[in-house]
């Protein structure tokens, strides 16, 4: 056992924040989704650095990828990373040309990063398959969540193998959970900063008990999300493992929703306020995968039945 | 990072399942259904507390010095989590071993050593902690109980509450104050009070949640040797800091409503539901926050192995640590339904254990107060 970043994470995680302090954060981040836009740039300049090879590379493996994947968005990074960083790697074995996106078999519903995909990754009952996708075959679809979104067809593409499909569902939830921890590391960060500042009363509205129990608990529960993601990493993103850190930072996800917009008051639902590009987000990685429930009936499946 | 057991971890736990299973006698449920602080049980704990004693388990992560082996923190966290899990068999001496004896390592004299560590290392001593007091539950520092010295004795008037285990005890860790005119946490000094001291009276309070779990104790003009003091006068609760670094994350609820919950899987397997969306989703949910506070918990020992100072991560794993049991112990209660509304049985005695959860070794609001200041930084009120 042992609860600290070694040496080489330690570099790791300095080195992908150094890169996402000048190529994302929360400006750049509304910047591009005022026009539904990708960070095509942010994407390239994370893969010529290597960050998205982690779980490739021999030296490095998914609990340092899920720490790059964590640390983009907290930063707020705009760019498919979980998919190419965690999910393509250990689902097919090898980088698949990005952006990619992620879909159960016959999702109707918008997918993130649906749009601007070069492969789909679609999860069907016991395979995943590889589509590969041209600009212009996914309908591009408005969204006020955090993400650009698209509608795509599922259908066709590459098998990857027997098995491949409930890699593939473990990697995505490995993705979420560590997506969604770093998401809601902001969106706490932006909260508890702003209401040490806002005064109400005659004090900052941070020193009432009231609000402090209530961000506290969310601190917790983002603390849980954190240590979750990083051991099912370790445990090489076993369908229990996965779904324990998704179940867990899922349904935190939504509880962090709620108080962070709740306590910010009116501030909150503005554009001139950076806690919506963490906020909505939340919602959005919410729901994917058949969402807290689906993680939650996949922990109990893998954990106490054979089947 | 590295979320693994060592192959001598793993192998410790086999052999403490092993031992547990050998020793732990047939109707252990039903003797240990009202908890660590009932009468049977703490009859119980002095036998077995001295079969662990006799593999070299109880004491393990003491100095050698002082009869331990210097066994790292995970290895008596493993024994922790095996214990408790099973309805803790050492009973009240886990206290001892946890905090009292490192604490008296610490500040006690030659004398005090000589007579209590080797007795709590035997497995044969029973403490209970007198700290709670009617007007000092959460506010601690307002403790009242007066010690005023009187030659070398200490004359103590005054009384503390919720005290478990004061029945069976022999020593109570008392917490006094001995300077009259002090505040706060000035002026308070801790005393290894014998339990037979003329003017100290028990009374039992009738609890909810089990049987022989509460006390009150009564201090009249109570005479305690100022040989009895740990640490110096006027300084005790510099004393008390230093003992609960020992105790930073409490008894692993986490463990027993892990184990609750693989029965309760059981339990839905047998009932023919466990494929109910429903139910998997609730056992689902149950689950992550037992790992979760496992998790969170583990997070702090490491801390502790690398001999770090206490920080928030401690209040943090606390209150994981409560949701996890609160969770498994209302799953326990859907899930069995009634049957749970007979004492004694599986859902009644997990609920009963919840139900302390966010209140005993510190109120869960008190835990949520220093997470705002200490782990947020937010402004104090």
């Amino acid at each position: 056992m042992d609860f600290e970043l070694n040496d080489d994470q330690r570099a790791i995680l300095e080195a992908v924040e150094t890169l996402l302090e000048q190529r994302a954060g929360a400006a750049r981040a509304v910047a591009l989704a005022s026009k539904g836009d990708y960070d095509a740039e942010l994407e390239a300049a994370l893969a010529n650095a290597g960050f998205t090879d982690m779980a490739l590379s021999e030296e490095t493996g998914l609990l340092e990828a899920a720490l790059v994947v964590e640390a983009v968005a907290r930063a707020g990074g705009l760019a498919a990373i979980g998919a190419a960083a965690l999910v393509a790697p250990h689902c097919a074995g090898r980088a698949l040309p990005g952006p990619i996106a992620l879909a159960s078999a016959g999702e109707r519903g918008p997918v993130r990063f649906g749009a601007h995909a070069r492969t789909l990754l679609v999860a069907a009952a016991d395979e995943a398959r590889a589509v590969r996708v041209q600009p212009g075959d996914a309908e591009t679809v408005a969204s006020n969540f955090g993400y650009p979104m698209g509608r795509v067809r599922t259908d066709g593409g590459e098998s990857l193998g027997a098995g491949s499909g409930a890699r593939l569902r473990s990697a995505w939830r490995l993705a979420l959970a560590a997506e969604a921890t770093g998401t809601m590391r902001s969106a706490l960060h932006i909260t508890v900063e702003y209401l040490k500042q806002r005064r109400q009363f005659g004090h900052p509205i941070g020193s009432f008990q009231a609000v402090q129990h209530r961000l506290a608990e969310c601190a917790v529960l983002v603390e849980g999300s954190r240590w979750l993601t990083y051991e099912a990493a370790w445990r090489g993103a076993t369908a229990e493992a996965s779904a324990t850190a998704a179940a867990y930072a899922l349904a935190a996800a939504h509880r962090v929703f709620s108080e962070t917009h709740q306590l910010s008051g009116s501030i909150g639902f503005t554009r001139e306020h950076d806690l919506h590009v963490f906020s909505m987000r939340l919602q959005a990685l919410r729901l994917e995968l058949d969402g807290v429930g689906g993680h939650q009936r996949a922990l109990t499946r893998s954990r106490w039945t054979t089947a | 990072m590295e979320f693994g057991w060592s192959d001598e971890d793993l192998a410790y736990r086999r052999e403490l399942r092993a031992f547990l299973a050998a020793e732990l006698p047939d109707d252990w449920a039903e003797l240990s259904k009202d908890g660590p602080g009932s009468e049977a049980q703490a009859r119980f704990s002095r036998d077995f507390a001295a079969r662990l004693a006799a593999r070299g388990w109880l004491t393990q992560h003491w100095p050698r010095e002082y009869g331990g082996s210097d066994a790292s923190p995970w290895r008596h966290a493993i024994l922790s989590e095996e214990m408790w899990s099973r309805g803790e068999p050492r009973g009240p001496q886990y206290m001892n071993v946890n905090w009292i004896g490192p604490a008296i390592m610490k500040f006690g004299t030659e004398e005090q050593k000589r007579l209590h560590l080797e007795r709590i290392s035997r497995g044969d001593a029973l403490w209970c902690q007198g700290f709670s007091e009617p007007e000092a539950g959460s506010d601690l520092a307002a403790l009242r109980t007066l010690a005023i010295r009187d030659g070398d004795q200490y004359v103590v008037n005054g009384g503390k509450i919720w005290t478990s285990y004061a029945n069976h005890a022999e020593f109570c860790f008392l917490l006094v104050r001995t300077d009259p005119d002090s505040k706060r946490h000035r002026g308070i000094s801790v005393l290894l009070m014998p339990m037979d001291t003329p003017g100290v009276e028990i009374r039992e309070i009738p609890a909810v949640v089990g049987e022989r779990y509460f006390h009150e104790v009564f201090l009249t003009d109570a005479r305690v040797p100022v040989s009895c003091r740990l640490g110096p006068e006027h300084e005790g609760w510099s004393v008390v800091t230093y003992a609960l670094q020992y105790e930073r994350v409490g008894s692993p609820r986490y463990a027993r409503a892990a184990l609750t919950l693989d029965q309760l899987a059981e339990l839905a397997r047998s009932q023919g539901v466990l494929d109910d969306a429903g139910v998997q989703e609730k056992l689902g949910q149950a689950r992550a926050l037992c790992e979760a506070a496992r998790a969170l918990t583990y997070r702090v020992i490491d801390q502790r192995a690398r001999n770090q100072p206490p920080t928030a991560d401690s209040n943090v794993a606390r209150v994981a640590g409560t949701m996890a049991d609160r969770a498994v112990a209302e799953l326990a209660l859907e899930l069995f339904g009634p049957e749970s509304l007979e004492y004694g049985t599986f859902g009644d005695a997990q609920f009963r254990m919840a139900m302390t959860a966010g209140v005993a070794v510190g109120a869960t609001e008190i835990q949520l107060n220093l997470i705002a200041t200490r782990f947020l930084g937010l402004p104090r009120a």
